[in-house]
């Protein structure tokens, strides 16, 4: 079976400078794919190009068999990729249930006329239905990153690009949202994940791909990736890999 | 479940009383006696309640702060002169209104809609007035000494209120259905963050395409009403910058981003504004601007925010007398 998606020597420049480089790819449909590299490697600047918000300087991008390398970011949504942001963006003057709803309608299309029940049903899948008629600016840093996946998972995603769910969560919380994705995923939905947080990365993901300045240094599953003296180095520098 | 849908039931039955009570004593006014000079208020009101509920789709829905709306109000009113005086039915004039000013938005939405706030509000002007100079000297409409409409038999000033009633009781009915609509909730998502909208499949520049050809369409028509009533049209007045700017400030007044608000603002402005220009004919613009800058700093929600607040208080009052009176 091909796979969902393929990035293909994707490059990016921004005035000049290289945020990616010839970066290449493959996620397979069921998969928990992670993305992972320090600051500044060209993690968000990927998702980025991936959702359609950025358009690459050159490259391909195949997704389900199609050529969707410089598409825009509600035509993605609406052939079954979409994003979250790492910087929570609700609608602030909406209410929670306002700014799904949203999602709900413009994505891949509500499952019925009546959008009330999908609607409660996706804020209590992420815990949000004791804040449904909140304001979305009254909602606190967790809250807010739930509504910002909630948002994303009412356009009913085939490919989910994930963003840094987890920064600023705590403990709990973090295992909570992890415990989402599992659940997300085993509905049959792919998910592409850029994280921080090496401990999620480990629970979750079935490949890992690490990007270095703009460059894929490396892809496994997570044990190899966590064992490779190149990523050890790239991220706590030359001595500690020794 | 159920008892929030009876609820919402209620509080629309509530609303649609208020706009009919509000549309049949506008409707039965003029049989009470009211005076000529009344009536003619009321009909200026009105126009400018079309224009004002139109501009707030754009701007106060959707966020896009337009200076030019003088271009869909100027085209309608000329398209109606043209229309009457070549022999079309009133009706038919202001359809071409219309749809002349729906055309012009396109032509003007689609350049200008790729600018982010203040560049887009800067950019609505510089149109307005390349389009207000293109007018001043275009032989075929008079050019700078304007356009006169002449309609054969009597001037009856009801025929004209009615009109204007009619139309924007319309402009009211489409506000409210866009408020509650999925198209609506698309419109306030792009106001809120255009790019995250798009990240959940809303298209924003067709968004904001369809409601400028709404508003336009709007515009143009209350344009198109003007000019029959006024009989003569000039580029300076309906084209004029002070007309894009009436149109903006209604609806800031009245409580941009509501459906009464817009309504509100245009009363205000449409039976205040005449007495102000005959009390200070300098200094009435130095007022609105001084009106402007209060609201914004302190109630951009305008005349409804405070309405909202006032009801708040005495709401509050009440409970604690209540509670008194128990106790």
């Amino acid at each position: 079976m091909p796979p969902l998606l393929s990035v293909e020597r994707l490059t990016k420049y921004f005035a000049g400078l290289a945020a990616l480089k010839d970066v290449s790819f493959e996620v397979e449909e069921g998969q928990i794919c992670g993305l992972i590299g320090p600051n500044g490697a060209g993690k968000t600047t990927l998702f980025s190009i991936i959702a359609g918000s950025v358009s690459p300087s050159s490259g391909t991008i195949t997704y389900s068999g199609k050529d969707v390398t410089r598409w825009k970011s509600f035509q993605a949504v609406r052939a079954g990729v979409a994003r979250t942001h790492q910087i929570t963006r609700p609608f602030r003057s909406m209410t929670t249930r306002q700014n799904v709803e949203i999602g709900l309608h413009f994505g891949r299309g509500p499952a019925s006329g009546s959008t009330w029940g999908e609607v409660a049903e996706i804020l209590e899948g992420v815990g949000l239905g004791r804040v449904a008629d909140r304001p979305a600016a009254s909602l606190c840093v967790g809250d807010q990153k739930r509504l910002e996946l909630a948002r994303t998972l009412a356009a009913k995603p085939k490919l989910l690009l994930c963003d840094e769910v987890c920064s600023g969560l705590t403990e709990t919380e973090m295992n909570e949202v992890l415990d989402l994705l599992r659940r997300i995923r085993g509905r049959g939905t792919t998910i592409l994940y850029v994280e921080h947080n090496m401990r999620a990365i480990m629970s979750t993901c079935d490949q890992v791909v690490v990007l270095n300045f703009g460059e894929k240094l490396t892809e496994g599953p997570p044990l190899k990736i966590q064992n490779d003296p190149a990523v050890i180095e790239a991220y706590l520098g030359k001595t500690a890999a020794d | 479940m159920r008892a929030a849908s009876t609820q919402m039931g209620r509080f629309l039955n509530y609303r649609v009383a208020g706009w009919g009570t509000l549309l049949i004593v506008l409707g039965i006014l003029p049989w009470f006696g009211i005076s000529s000079n009344l009536t003619r208020l009321l009909f200026t009101a009105l126009v400018w309640i079309i224009a004002s509920v139109a501009w707030n789709l754009l701007g106060g829905v959707t966020g896009q702060v337009s200076f030019g709306f003088a271009v869909f109000y100027g085209l309608g009113a000329y398209a109606a002169a043209m229309g009457i005086n070549g022999g079309l039915h009133p009706l038919a004039a202001f359809t071409i209104s219309g749809l002349v000013a729906a055309l012009a938005s396109i032509f003007i939405g689609l350049p200008t809609f790729r600018l982010r706030g203040p560049y887009f509000a800067i950019a609505t002007i510089g149109v307005s007035e390349a389009v207000r100079v293109v007018m001043t000297n275009l032989s075929f409409t008079g050019g700078a000494s304007g356009y006169r409409i002449a309609e054969h038999g009597r001037f009856r000033p009801l025929e004209h209120y009615y009109t204007a009633l009619g139309f924007s009781a319309v402009a009211v009915v489409i506000s409210a259905w866009i408020h509650e609509s999925k198209f609506g909730l698309s419109l306030q998502a792009v106001r809120e963050d255009e790019e995250a909208a798009a990240d959940i499949g809303v298209n924003p520049l067709k968004a904001k395409l369809m409601v400028h050809l709404l508003a336009a369409t709007l515009t143009g028509i209350a344009g198109g009403v003007y000019a029959r009533y006024a009989a003569y049209i000039h580029p300076q007045g309906v084209f004029g910058f002070h007309t894009s700017v009436a149109i903006l400030l209604m609806p800031i007044i009245g409580g941009a981003g509501t459906v009464a608000g817009p309504v509100i603002g245009g009363f205000v402005y449409g039976l205040v504004q005449e007495e102000l220009v005959a009390a200070f004919p300098q200094f009435h613009l130095l007022l609105y601007g001084a009106l402007l800058i209060v609201i914004i700093l302190f109630e951009p929600r305008g005349v409804t925010g405070w309405l909202g607040r006032l009801r708040g208080f005495i709401e509050r009052i009440w409970r604690k007398s209540a509670t008194a009176s128990v106790g």
